[in-house]
């Protein structure tokens, strides 16, 4: 809807401006944009065109500060009222912040503000010594500066009791200084960047910070300043940057008075994973790190584990075949997110709309607590039409988005800090001083020990065969025969009965490495052939090679084969394994310049003691 | 571009940002309009300089006493650029 249909429809008055305003403002990113907006509003009101809905008791909401309010209160007022909040708006002088504050009947109290917005002026945020002073002098100034900050924001919140919303500092986006401003606390750089940490880590619980630092670093440090407008009128940015300002305002304002969103229910085909698993099958669905997309989608797994570690309920909303949907969860080796991460697991053929109101009564959850997430926008609709209550989000084209459209939706911020919070904080502590603890390890043992790592082997299976073909045709470096095979070729090798082919995974405590090694071994009589083995650099010094080898050994005296032979095939890039098997404590027995051949006998070997706790084996030694 | 140009140009602005109908004329001036406040006048101003493509610089806008003197100060600084 434009302007000139907004204008038609006032002129009529029509009561479906309101809509038309609401979707347009929530869109709105520059300032002319809004004030327009915001002028059709005032228009809409002067024809009394009435709207349902609205809060009737108005939001009482003072400014107070070291700028210019005007016309940055104007935006924050037609926001808030769009989204049903209509505010009662005072404003501070300019610059007067202080003793508005202080003073015990003055204005500002006596219009019981329910929400003081406070913004100082970043020009006050100045160290006022020498680049050169110590680093404790330029911190104990920060320090007393928010000291003194949070003291004002005490006093206005004991005098009002209302909840305090303070900004902190814009950054310079100029190249004054030049390198030196990070070495110095003495610079605004590097000043008002200890002050708005200082500021967030000490603020009370009845204060939010409207983290301005954080707004114009998106926004862009050079576009969000206007120095013009500064001196002109006492702006407290350029013109669209105080756009994205309001509503970061009107965010905070409102997020503490709208429900809070607990659940968030996903679609599965093209959402979770790339494709329609009933089409596509286990095998076909893009998940994992194979190709980019499947990557995509695996990040957008790893975003959703996220949140419900932050505490928020994961639900399943599908078209689909209730077996063929958990299958995924149960079989697919890349996926990051399993059936017991699910409060609620609908697959079905009933409407989603149907099958979220099942979820919420089976929760005991308001629908207003729900957000949905589909890629398909006829999907998104039913749940408009008949489940008006659940938030939706309507995934675009593209899944590389998918996190950021997550990460971008505002519907899990945490609101505030609670005493859970606190408890996390020291779990966190903990972890660090674990960290700090290994950080002093100085012997591998150790090192090695500290990682927990955790390993796991298999014969390829279908599932992996992507993977495995990418690692045969990619590593270079950690591969002694650098024999590439097809997806063809290694599912042809799996139905051999001749060829062993294994596969590892590692884990450590820092997070999964996935699959990282293969080896395929043939046997011939009483001997077993190494025709590949390769791993992953990333690996390289954590033992996965001992591992390999135990089990390779394992592999061999279950065929009865006695002795073991490795060749090394040498290319440009694989130097680094020329004397492998002579470390793992094979024999050289010919070489040539093409070719090293060595042997092992599996008698005499001796299983090799590693740090890596192994949970699943091919072959169980007898 | 003659001043009756800037002037007409200046009219499709006043017509979005103006509530009430306002002619854009060389005398005209902000007391004529009741609508026309400090906070309409950063509004149009931001409209102005994107229409027109210009920026105008600190404090002159301020001595420019009419419509007509405006559009004057836009041609110059169309001229420059």
């Amino acid at each position: 809807m434009n302007d000139s249909d907004l204008k038609a429809l006032i002129l009529s008055n029509n009561p479906e401006v309101w809509d038309g305003l609401l979707s347009r403002t929530r869109l709105a990113r520059g300032f002319d944009e809004l004030f327009r907006l915001s002028s059709l509003r005032k228009k809409a009101h002067q024809r009394q065109i009435s709207r349902p809905g609205l809060f009737q008791e108005k939001l009482r909401l003072a400014m107070v500060g070291g700028y210019n309010f005007y016309p940055f209160h104007d935006l924050l007022g037609h926001i808030c009222e769009m989204e049903g909040f209509p505010c009662d708006l005072w404003l501070g002088s300019y610059d007067n912040y202080v003793s508005e504050i202080m003073e015990e009947d003055g204005e500002l109290y006596k219009f019981a503000p329910k929400v003081i917005l406070l913004i100082p002026p970043e020009h006050r945020c100045r160290y006022p010594g020498k680049l050169t002073d110590s680093r404790e002098v330029q911190q104990s100034e920060a320090k007393h500066f928010v000291t003194s900050l949070l003291d004002l924001a005490h006093r206005a919140h004991q005098k009002s009791n209302a909840e305090i919303i303070i900004t902190n500092f814009m950054l310079p986006a100029r190249h004054d200084l030049g390198a030196y401003r990070a070495r110095t606390l003495g610079s605004d750089w590097s000043f008002r960047k200890w002050v708005n940490l200082e500021l967030g880590l000490n603020a009370p619980p009845f204060v939010q910070i409207c983290d301005i630092e954080f707004l114009s670093y998106r926004h862009g440090g050079m576009s969000a300043r206007d120095e013009r407008a500064w001196f002109e009128s006492k702006q407290p940015g350029a013109p669209d940057f105080l756009a994205e300002f309001a509503r970061e305002a009107s965010h905070l304002i409102l997020s503490l008075r709208q429900p809070q969103k607990k659940v968030l229910v996903l679609d599965l085909d093209n959402t979770l994973w790339g494709g329609v698993v009933a089409d596509d099958g286990l095998e076909g669905i893009e998940i994992g790190d194979t190709s980019p997309r499947g990557e995509a989608f695996k990040a957008f797994q790893k975003y959703i584990v996220s949140l419900k570690a932050r505490g928020i309920l994961l639900a399943v909303a599908s078209k689909n075949d209730h077996d063929k949907a958990s299958e995924v969860f149960q079989k697919h080796s890349e996926m990051l997110l399993g059936m017991d991460d699910f409060v609620a697991f609908k697959a079905n053929w009933e409407p989603k709309s149907d099958n979220i109101r099942r979820i919420a009564s089976e929760l005991n959850l308001g629908l207003d607590s729900f957000v949905f997430v589909d890629d398909n926008p006829a999907e998104i609709e039913i749940v408009r039409q008949f489940a008006p209550e659940v938030t939706t989000l309507l995934l675009g084209p593209d899944p590389s988005e998918y996190v950021s459209q997550l990460q971008d939706c505002r519907f899990f911020e945490p609101r505030s800090i609670t005493t859970e919070d606190f408890e996390r904080t020291e779990q966190y502590q903990s972890e660090a001083q674990r960290q700090a603890l290994s950080a002093t390890i100085t012997d591998m043992g150790s090192y090695l020990e500290s990682l927990a790592m955790e390993g796991e082997f298999s014969d390829f299976t279908p599932l992996d065969i992507p993977r495995l073909a990418q690692l045969i045709n990619k590593s270079n470096q950690f591969n002694l025969t650098t024999r590439r095979r097809t997806e063809a070729e290694l599912h042809a090798l799996m139905q051999d009965p001749d060829y062993s082919c294994l596969s590892f995974r590692l884990k450590d405590r820092f997070g999964d490495h996935g699959l990282i090694s293969i080896l395929i071994a043939k046997q011939s009589a009483n001997t077993l052939i190494i025709d590949t083995w390769l791993m992953s650099c990333r690996v390289l010094k954590r033992q996965v090679e001992d591992e390999v080898l135990n089990e390779l050994i394992r592999v061999a005296q279950n065929r009865n084969c006695k002795k073991i032979e490795g060749t090394y095939l040498p290319t440009s890039k694989n130097e680094m394994v020329r004397d492998f098997y002579l470390r793992m404590g094979f024999t050289l027995m010919t070489e040539n310049e093409k070719v090293r051949e060595f042997e092992l006998n599996s008698n005499s070997f001796q299983t090799k003691p590693t740090k890596i706790k192994i949970t699943r084996r091919i072959y169980e030694s007898s | 571009m003659n001043q009756a140009d800037v002037i007409a140009k200046l009219q499709t602005i006043f017509d979005t940002v103006f509530l009430e109908p306002v002619t854009a004329t060389p005398s005209l001036s902000a007391k004529d309009v009741p609508e026309w406040d400090s906070l309409l006048h950063i509004s149009l101003m931001v409209a102005v300089e994107k229409e027109f493509g210009v920026r105008f610089r600190v404090g002159e806008v301020e001595t420019t006493h009419n419509v007509g003197e405006f559009a004057d100060l836009i041609l110059k600084r169309l001229q420059e650029r």
